[in-house]
């Protein structure tokens, strides 16, 4: 096994937030579905003559700890991963791992592997609250799969990414800051972004709309006019956790035209970061 | 052993080595000495393959320091001036982990961690934490950590940095004592007479260059005794007496002349200091003191480098 696997474990299970943190989120979940659970049974629904459905109940939340635990992991993520090279340089212990017969890749892997594995162990901590909704129906076993598989698969690369801001800052600091940068952009920014094409391209299609019909146009032909964004619409979402999560709901055609692609990116953004991230462990005796 | 051929290093414009040259043998124990910012360290870090030159090379056993870095940390240990622990990990988890990061498993394992222990003197402190030592304590285990893999060049940067007077004299103890058993060292340091005490010799660093001239590599020790010596001479009666006598005397080079004292330097080693003193006696000079003595290294730093800090 590498040796820098054992050390980090050994040396994370001795810190405080080493029970504290999972102790805290999973009250943190509890109180989600408490909170969600008794406003959905306590407002009113007078526009819904049915009632409320225990399965509509149960996708809700499903969806809401979903993000919710999406939110908290995205949070601790940079905790994790963004001090853990620079604690070294810190501490002045990078050069004791550069002068050993450790490759800048056994650092790597035994830093990645060590803080993904405290998020993973979050994640699955958590599929005891997460199974509650299957008391209330609506969601199966594959969506709750499927959207631990996202979740993961996003961490990943969030923790690649802190990682390379470990090997590139000197200071757990700066790393740390960056790293949050990151997940803004890929989260707020590109919702942002998404909203504003969007609205654009809702504009565009509307004169279009305007334009036909003033023409003469059929109505069959006017109809033809898609419904669905266009490709450049949709691309910042590609980027975005949230999205990425939230096709755990859809369908193979939603996997197909929206899922592979954003897989595709965070692929891409993990392997740069993780290509980056080696390099610079390599060049870190001119920091230390 | 250690060989390095006009090596070069620039830091944004500012050349921290500016084509170093040196030669270190095998079983040596050698000093590098020079002023703040002369790029000690600098050199050092590139042997310890931490920092790649912008030109020159350097090689440890053969091996170069930038082309084949895995071969040479293999071969070298180095400690830096201030060598970083994990205080959260016990001594013995300390000393296994970085043996998993030499490849050493199993027995051999075992082996080097108890051996790194013993040779310490923490052997009974194996549990506890790092964090509990003191800054000698963790020094030595520091120093411990970096022969886990049986180094055959050890690499040291200031090494006595921050110990307590009993601690250098321990950390000297060990150096003597690991060269004894065929481990090459370089080390730098600021504290001279650890130098003095220790090293076999001393080469002498500036702005990045070797020293010019002769003084560049000093010589010390029992070495040095057999090379040349300076003789502090004090005499009663006439100081042309004595001019005249060190005149005729081709081995001796008078240094210094105040009044009734005299400082010479003779060759020879201390057979060359006897026969001195013989044809002085013989030659009617009432000599009161004669003091021999080898190369002082403060005296040598000071005239190279003035009033600039080691």
């Amino acid at each position: 096994m590498n040796p820098m696997i054992g050390k980090e474990l050994r040396q994370r299970m001795r810190e405080r937030r080493g029970w504290l943190l999972p102790t805290l989120y999973l009250v943190a979940l509890g109180g989600v579905v408490v909170f969600y659970y008794y406003l959905q049974v306590t407002v009113r629904r007078p526009w819904d003559p049915r009632g409320l459905q225990g399965s509509e109940i149960g996708a809700a939340l499903f969806l809401v700890l979903t993000y919710a635990q999406l939110s908290v992991l995205l949070l601790l993520a940079p905790v994790f991963s963004a001090g853990s090279i620079t604690i070294e340089k810190e501490q002045r212990t990078l050069t004791g791992l550069l002068t050993s017969l450790l490759t800048p890749l056994d650092i790597w892997w035994g830093k990645f592997f060590a803080s993904s594995l405290f998020l993973v162990l979050l994640l699955l901590s958590s599929l005891p609250v997460l199974s509650l909704v299957f008391a209330f129906g609506g969601i199966g076993p594959l969506q709750v799969l499927l959207a631990t598989l996202t979740t993961l698969f996003v961490l990943g690369t969030v923790s690649s990414i802190g990682l390379y801001c470990s090997a590139f800052f000197r200071r757990s600091v700066h790393a740390t800051a960056v790293t949050y940068a990151a997940i803004i952009a890929i989260t707020a920014l590109s919702a942002i972004t998404f909203g504003i094409l969007m609205a654009r391209w809702e504009a565009q299609k509307q004169v279009r709309t305007a334009q036909l019909v003033a023409a003469g146009t059929p109505a069959a032909e006017v109809a033809q006019i898609p419904e669905t964004p266009p490709l450049w619409v949709r691309a910042p979402l590609y980027v975005n956790p949230y999205f990425l999560v939230t096709l755990s709901f859809g369908t193979a055609d939603d996997w197909a035209s929206d899922g592979v692609p954003s897989l595709a990116v965070f692929m891409v953004l993990f392997l740069l970061s993780f290509t980056f991230a080696v390099r610079q462990i390599r060049k870190g005796g001119e920091q230390t | 052993m250690i060989s390095i051929r006009e090596i070069r290093k620039r830091y944004d414009g500012t050349a921290a080595l500016d084509g170093f040259s040196l030669d270190v043998g095998a079983g040596e124990l050698f000093g590098l000495v020079g002023p703040n910012g002369a790029g000690k360290t600098t050199l050092i870090r590139i042997l310890a393959t931490l920092t790649r030159p912008d030109s020159g090379q350097a090689t440890i056993v053969g091996h170069d320091v930038t082309h084949e870095p895995a071969a040479v940390r293999a071969l070298m240990g180095y400690m830096p001036d201030v060598p970083g622990v994990y205080q959260d990990l016990t001594l013995e988890e300390f000393l296994t982990f970085f043996a998993e990061a030499f490849r050493l498993r199993g027995a051999k394992k075992r082996a080097a961690v108890e051996r790194a222990l013993s040779w310490s003197g923490l052997g009974e402190r194996r549990r506890a934490y790092v964090e509990q030592l003191s800054l000698g304590l963790k020094q030595r285990l520091v120093l411990a950590r970096t022969l886990l893999h049986e180094p055959k060049v050890l690499l040291l940067d200031e090494p006595a940095t921050g110990l307590d007077p009993l601690a250098r004299i321990e950390l000297r103890e060990q150096l003597r004592s690991l060269n004894r058993e065929g481990v090459t060292i370089l080390l730098s340091s600021h504290i001279l007479s650890d130098l003095e005490d220790i090293c076999s010799r001393v080469a002498f660093i500036e702005s990045g260059r070797n020293v010019a001239g002769a003084g560049s590599v000093l010589t010390l020790g029992e070495q040095a005794k057999r090379e040349a010596l300076t003789c502090e001479i004090e005499i009663i009666g006439d100081a042309a007496a004595l001019r005249t006598a060190l005149g005729s005397y081709a081995e001796a080079r008078v240094l210094e002349a105040r009044q009734k004292v005299f400082r010479v330097e003779v060759t020879g080693g201390s057979q060359g200091a006897a026969d001195l003193l013989r044809h002085l006696v013989t030659g009617g000079v009432t000599v009161v003191r004669f003091d021999p003595r080898g190369p002082d290294l403060e005296d040598h730093y000071r005239n190279l480098f003035g009033s600039k800090t080691p």
